[in-house]
């Protein structure tokens, strides 16, 4: 699994943010280590720190840095002189709140540095999706946007019902928890999908979204699929039917939000 | 002949006038970053090199070399803000530079300098009118430099290289923030002079204080 650092001015905004997004995973996150603050309740931020905490999560499969903003930047590129560890440390410009949560869920799936980092960039993503619903110019680049997560993490084979793929399996399931697909529930998904052996996107057929990846928190998040709405799962590989059982059986439980 | 060279007690020297001097302007440095930035660069300053006096006391350098890398790491662990990988950087590549050396004449000094200000641009990624450090640590050192080739020693360049800091620090006034938290205001940051090249003139200020008294 990767390892995970925030780097931030404020430790109690990397702990809140680090405590938000472990609620989206299980018992067994992916080991996250903070660097933030300078020391006696300093404001600020410490490259040795930064260092520290790099090293501590290095398990030999890569860590994806998250910061905050300014000297953050500057003192966890420092830090990549400092570290000893010889994994390789990427520092990633996602967004600091929605790319932690999006990392952590696919990190504890077990997606590699590269997939990671490219799920926590294209974070922006829902929030972009769910604001262009609002209108106006800015929306709509918005809404353009919002198309990356789903660019990023492709459907491989067509999900217009011509893939010759004779594995292919395709159902059509209506969304009956009242909160729609939203954050929890997207990543339920992700997490039931990881290791299976099925490539898996899902349609949002009433709202004409998607497809996006089901390994993809944040392109099933912009789907902003809401109850009622029929979602489409298509899938491929030698597991697919057993993956498309597996999100008709918890789209059908209402992931588990039902009795609440 | 004394301030053809500075030896390793002048560069201890230096770091105390630096620290006197930042303690002295900090409400000067606050001013002017309460304007631009988030009023933090003179507490910022103070404390790191309180912490560097207080370090380099403690356990005193046999050689520049090591005296600089530990002001530097001392630096990066205490200020907090941009200024600390920033002076950090300047002195850790200071060091690198100096060598295991226990005095260093005016082209060493400036070469040193000078490797500094190239690790500072390295980590901020700062040019020339960013309004930035760099604004007065370029003209000191290209200043410095002319002089050194005009056979001046430590002493005389000091006092150029600060003449040239000073003016490189108050021509930020009208500049446009390009960099850091200043950057955040756009035009809003022109019309004010820049902490960090206020901070870095002092360091001119304090070598020039120090290599020539």
């Amino acid at each position: 699994m990767i390892g995970i650092v925030v780097v931030s001015h404020s430790p109690a905004l990397a702990q809140a943010a680090v405590d938000l997004a472990l609620e989206m995973v299980g018992e067994t996150p992916p080991p996250i280590a903070i660097a933030a603050g300078a020391g006696d309740g300093i404001i600020g931020t410490d490259a040795v720190k930064v260092a520290a905490a790099i090293d501590e999560v290095a398990s030999g499969e890569g860590v994806l840095v998250f910061m905050d903003l300014g000297s953050a930047v500057l003192s966890s590129t420092m830090a990549t002189e400092f570290m000893t560890t010889t994994d390789e440390v990427r520092l990633t410009d996602a967004p600091f709140v929605e790319g932690l949560i999006a990392a952590i869920v696919l990190a504890n799936a077990g997606a590699s540095l590269d997939e990671v980092d490219r799920e926590a960039r294209a974070a922006m993503g829902a929030k972009q999706s769910q604001l262009a619903d609002q209108g106006g110019a800015a929306a709509a680049d918005a809404a353009l946007a919002a198309e990356a997560p789903a660019a990023a993490a492709p459907a491989a084979p067509a999900a217009d019902g011509t893939s010759a793929d004779p594995t292919e399996v395709t159902v059509e399931v209506p969304l009956v928890n009242p909160d729609g697909l939203h954050a929890r529930p997207a990543s339920l998904i992700v997490q039931a999908l990881a290791g299976v052996d099925a490539k898996l996107t899902i349609t949002d057929v009433t709202a004409g979204k998607g497809p996006v990846s089901g390994n993809s928190l944040i392109g099933i998040m912009s789907l902003g699929a809401a109850k009622d709405h029929v979602l489409k799962f298509t899938a491929t590989g030698g597991a697919a039917q057993q993956a498309v059982d597996t999100l008709v059986t918890m789209t059908g439980d209402g992931f588990g939000e039902l009795a609440s | 002949m004394s301030t053809s060279t500075i030896s390793l007690d002048q560069l201890i020297a230096w770091l105390s006038r630096f620290r006197d001097l930042v303690t002295e302007k900090q409400s000067y440095l606050t001013e002017l970053d309460s304007a631009i930035g988030d009023a933090d660069h003179g507490s910022n300053m103070v404390r790191g090199m309180n912490a560097v006096v207080e370090k380099i006391g403690a356990e005193p350098a046999t050689a520049a070399d090591a005296l600089l890398k530990s002001v530097g790491m001392t630096l990066v662990t205490s200020v907090g803000g941009a200024s600390g990988p920033l002076y950090g950087t300047l002195f850790l590549r200071m060091g690198v530079n100096a060598g295991p050396v226990t005095e260093l004449d005016a082209a060493a000094l400036g070469a040193a300098l000078r490797a500094g200000l190239e690790g500072v641009v390295a980590r901020g990624k700062a040019e020339a009118g960013d309004k930035t450090m760099f604004d007065a640590i370029a003209p000191a050192l290209d200043a410095w430099d002319a002089a050194v080739a005009d056979g001046a020693d430590v002493a005389a360049a000091a006092s150029v290289a600060l003449a040239a800091a000073d003016k490189g620090r108050l021509a930020t006034e009208p500049l446009v923030a390009r960099k850091g938290r200043a950057s955040y205001l756009g035009e809003r940051s022109a019309g004010h002079i820049d902490p960090g090249a206020t901070s870095s003139t002092l360091l001119f200020q304090a070598l020039d204080d120090t290599v020539s008294s």
